[in-house]
């Protein structure tokens, strides 16, 4: 059973690191003309997988918190104009967290690897989802346009967030799993 | 007599200001000069923040000079038309820790990085790999070991093994025994000595563990807030006792217990590097004494 | 960027901007700037009118010359997203239909319909964002991170009682901005130690590859932020940190009467912007502009 003590710690720290690939370029993974692919959202993820819902929750306020005060005091880009709103940047993030809990849970049993993958392909698809669910009902963009972006962008980004989830916690956790040597 | 050959590193007038044109900007290199040889191994002295590492890092290219040249047998490191990836790999630079950049799950695949970076074939990779193991004493069978169940001290060596496997000319080492201990530290010397002792390379060894310094160093550099105090052979730095204490920098426990015994009046050479030396410089002492 | 900065910006990420002017403004308590603050998001978002919104423009500006923050300098984030703003705001008038009552329709082309309404939406769109960014830069331009930890911290206090963890909250934020720097400059060493192997990060025929590039860095990364996570997690049990119950505290944050003042001024104008939106003011003041036009 995980303390307090731990779960504020490691909320802490992947709060800190989310903050630190916004603020960095190293957040932005570079993708089809100028757009990006982010994984900011991934530290949440991997807090929450390790730590469970609360933290995951407090993970992605931290994140949502950020991003809205960058949005506002660094914006870059176009996104920036809408994620000054509380709304758009904070409240979707917070579910990022537990959805990808419960996904890691329920397949925990079956074959952890795989519940890693799929607690990042749920969490990062919670960010993408809710985030243009947000936009389309403020009418900030078309709801066409918004289908093609959660499919151009949502899915290669669910993609991305598998592959470190599972890379991540697959080490710190030692999990044996997939090949059972190197590969020289 | 023939004429020296050209160094392998040649470091002239070098400077290096810390987030220049900021208000917080400092000065982190003032006008460094220094040459590396094939056949040395030059230390590099000094206390934390003086610097060391960032000229580390002029070294093999991760940082550019803002001032002054900086050349890799021969080839000015300036010069934009340098592919930096032939630099890296002469040039292995190995970080304080080097165990914390370990990421692959079994030991042999890291290892293999810097050789599959280097875009070689799965052959050649997979020589490099053993003979890098090997080199740093890992069997070449721990390649399917979890790096996870490998001790501190055989990560510390599978990290280094990561770096000998580009085959470089020159090893740079950031406190390369910090934090190991006795018998990690004697290891990896060792290893380090085998290294150096083929033809052609060349160690940049930057520590303040004076005694890494005393046993493998042909030439040292001291360096304090980012300028060269001093240059000379490990034996004329510890001669100048009084330099070192003023930086507060260490000296090898065995001189500092040869500067003691002098200071209470025991008629022994403080030029000693090694407890070999010292307890020789006692047998003399007491030899004297009791004839 | 060359290659000379290509590793020297990554161990230096900074949260927001603090500009130490000594002014007013700057030595408020931070839990007044830091209510001031929420209380302005959320009548931002509130809002539907546009006077109310113009309201909060000219209090944020008033603020920043309180502050002796320089406007060309508070204004510069602005400057730099105008071609992006009116892009978004143009979208909006154009392409969103807006199917509100008593919209008037004032220019129909093909599937592009202007309506009053959607004008509106754009200019509100515009001065929204300006309202934040405004609002936000002040707010980071007079607070330092210690001070909005203990804003933090002070203002969550009394929520404790609710059942809220308020404590472990505040605890989570202190940490993950104490956080930040270590961060970042363990990102730079790995970053450098990898290329010191050849590594060539970000560049890949597709996003998986860019991805699996990226591994050697984020891997490490969060294995030694997790290691570091498990010293400090032991050295607070070590030290009997047992939780927020019965913990003294050792600042005591002290209102003033310019505090009082200034959340009293706050208040005020927010529930007039509120009032100013729920009486549809708006409407009202259009109507009256157009009897005299």
């Amino acid at each position: 059973m995980s303390t307090t003590t731990r779960k504020i710690v490691i909320a802490g720290v992947m709060g800190a690191i989310s903050i630190f690939l916004g603020a960095s370029h190293l957040g932005f993974i570079p993708w089809l003309a100028g757009a990006a692919l982010t994984i900011m959202h991934v530290p949440v993820i991997i807090g929450a997988v390790l730590e469970g819902p609360v933290v995951g929750l407090a993970i992605g306020l931290i994140f949502g918190a950020f991003s809205l005060l960058q949005a506002a005091i660094a914006p870059t880009g176009p996104a920036d104009v809408w994620f000054t709103n509380p709304l758009v940047s904070i409240v979707p993030r917070l579910f990022i967290g537990p959805m990808a809990w419960l996904a890691y849970k329920a397949l925990k049993t079956t074959n952890e690897a795989l519940s890693l993958a799929i607690s990042g392909v749920v969490g990062s698809l919670t960010n993408t989802i809710l985030v243009l669910g947000v936009l389309g009902l403020y009418r900030f963009l078309p709801w066409a346009l918004i289908g093609t972006i959660a499919v151009t962008n949502g899915l290669p980004e669910a993609v991305v967030a598998a592959i470190i989830t599972l890379a991540v916690v697959a080490a710190w956790k030692r999990l044996e799993s997939g090949r059972r040597s190197s590969t020289i | 007599m023939n004429t020296p050959a050209i160094p392998l590193i040649d470091i002239r007038g070098l400077t290096h200001r810390y987030l220049p044109g900021t208000p917080l900007e400092t000065k982190s290199l003032c006008g460094i000069d220094l040459q590396v040889h094939a056949g040395e191994t030059v230390g590099i002295v000094g206390p934390t923040g003086s610097g060391k590492s960032t000229l580390l890092q002029h070294m093999n290219g991760l940082l550019q000079p803002q001032q002054g040249d900086v050349r890799v047998n021969g080839l000015s490191l300036a010069d934009p038309s340098v592919d930096m990836r032939l630099i890296r790999q002469r040039i292995g630079l190995v970080f304080q820790n080097p165990e914390d950049q370990l990421f692959e799950r079994y030991a042999g695949d890291d290892v293999a990085y810097g050789p599959r970076n280097l875009g070689l074939p799965a052959d050649q990779v997979r020589e490099r790999v053993r003979l890098a193991m090997e080199m740093v004493g890992l069997p070449f069978a721990y390649k399917d070991r979890l790096i996870a169940e490998l001790s501190h001290g055989q990560k510390r060596r599978l990290a280094l093994a990561g770096v000998l496997a580009l085959e470089p000319q020159v090893l740079l080492l950031d406190e390369p025994t910090a934090g190991l201990d006795p018998q990690g530290r004697r290891e990896l010397l060792q290893v380090l000595r085998q290294w150096r002792a083929k033809a052609g390379r060349a160690m940049v060894l930057a520590s303040h563990n004076m005694e890494d310094i005393a046993e493998l160093a042909t030439r040292v550099y001291v360096l304090v807030a980012g300028c060269i105090v001093f240059h000379g052979s490990p034996r004329e730095l510890f001669a100048h006792h009084e330099m070192l204490v003023q930086h507060s920098l260490a000296v090898p426990a065995a001189t500092e217990v040869m500067h003691a015994l002098r200071q209470y009046g025991y008629p022994v050479s403080t030029d000693v590097l090694s407890m070999e030396e010292a307890v020789n410089e006692i047998k003399g002492l007491l030899h004297v004494q009791t004839n | 960027m060359s290659r000379r900065t290509e590793f020297e910006f990554l161990g230096r990420v900074t949260i927001g901007q603090y500009l130490p002017t000594g002014s007013t403004l700057h030595r408020l308590d931070p839990r007044t700037k830091l209510l001031v603050c929420l209380l302005l998001i959320a009548v931002v978002v509130a809002s539907q009118s546009l006077l109310g919104i113009m309201l909060l423009l000219g209090a944020v500006l008033v603020g920043l010359a309180l502050a002796h923050i320089p406007l060309s300098f508070a204004l510069s984030g602005l400057r730099t997203m105008l071609p992006y703003l009116l892009l978004l705001a143009l979208l909006q008038t154009f392409a969103i239909p807006q199917y509100a009552a008593n919209a008037t329709v004032l220019w129909r082309w093909a599937m592009l319909t202007i309506t009053d309404r959607s004008i509106l939406a754009g200019i509100l769109l515009i001065a929204r964002f300006s309202v934040m960014v405004l609002g936000l830069s002040l707010f980071s331009f007079s607070t330092t991170t210690t001070e909005l930890t203990h804003g933090i911290e002070h203002l969550l206090r009394p929520w404790q009682k609710l059942g809220l963890p308020a404590h472990e909250l505040a605890l989570t934020v202190n940490i993950a901005l104490r956080f930040v720097p270590i961060i970042a400059e363990e990102a730079e060493r790995l970053m450098k130690a990898q290329a010191s192997r050849g590594a060539d990060f970000g560049r890949g025929r597709n996003f998986i590859q860019r991805t699996r590039k990226l591994l050697p860095l984020l891997v490490p990364l969060f294995l030694v932020s997790l290691r570091r996570a498990d010293n400090l997690i032991e050295a607070m049990e070590a030290r009997c940190y047992l939780g927020g119950k019965g913990r003294t505290h050792l600042i005591h944050l002290q209102a003033h009467v310019a505090d009082y003042i200034a959340l009293a001024a706050a208040c005020a104008l927010m529930a007039l912007v509120i009032g100013l939106s729920t009486a549809n003011a708006d409407q009202l003041l259009w109507r009256l502009l157009s009897t005299y036009l």
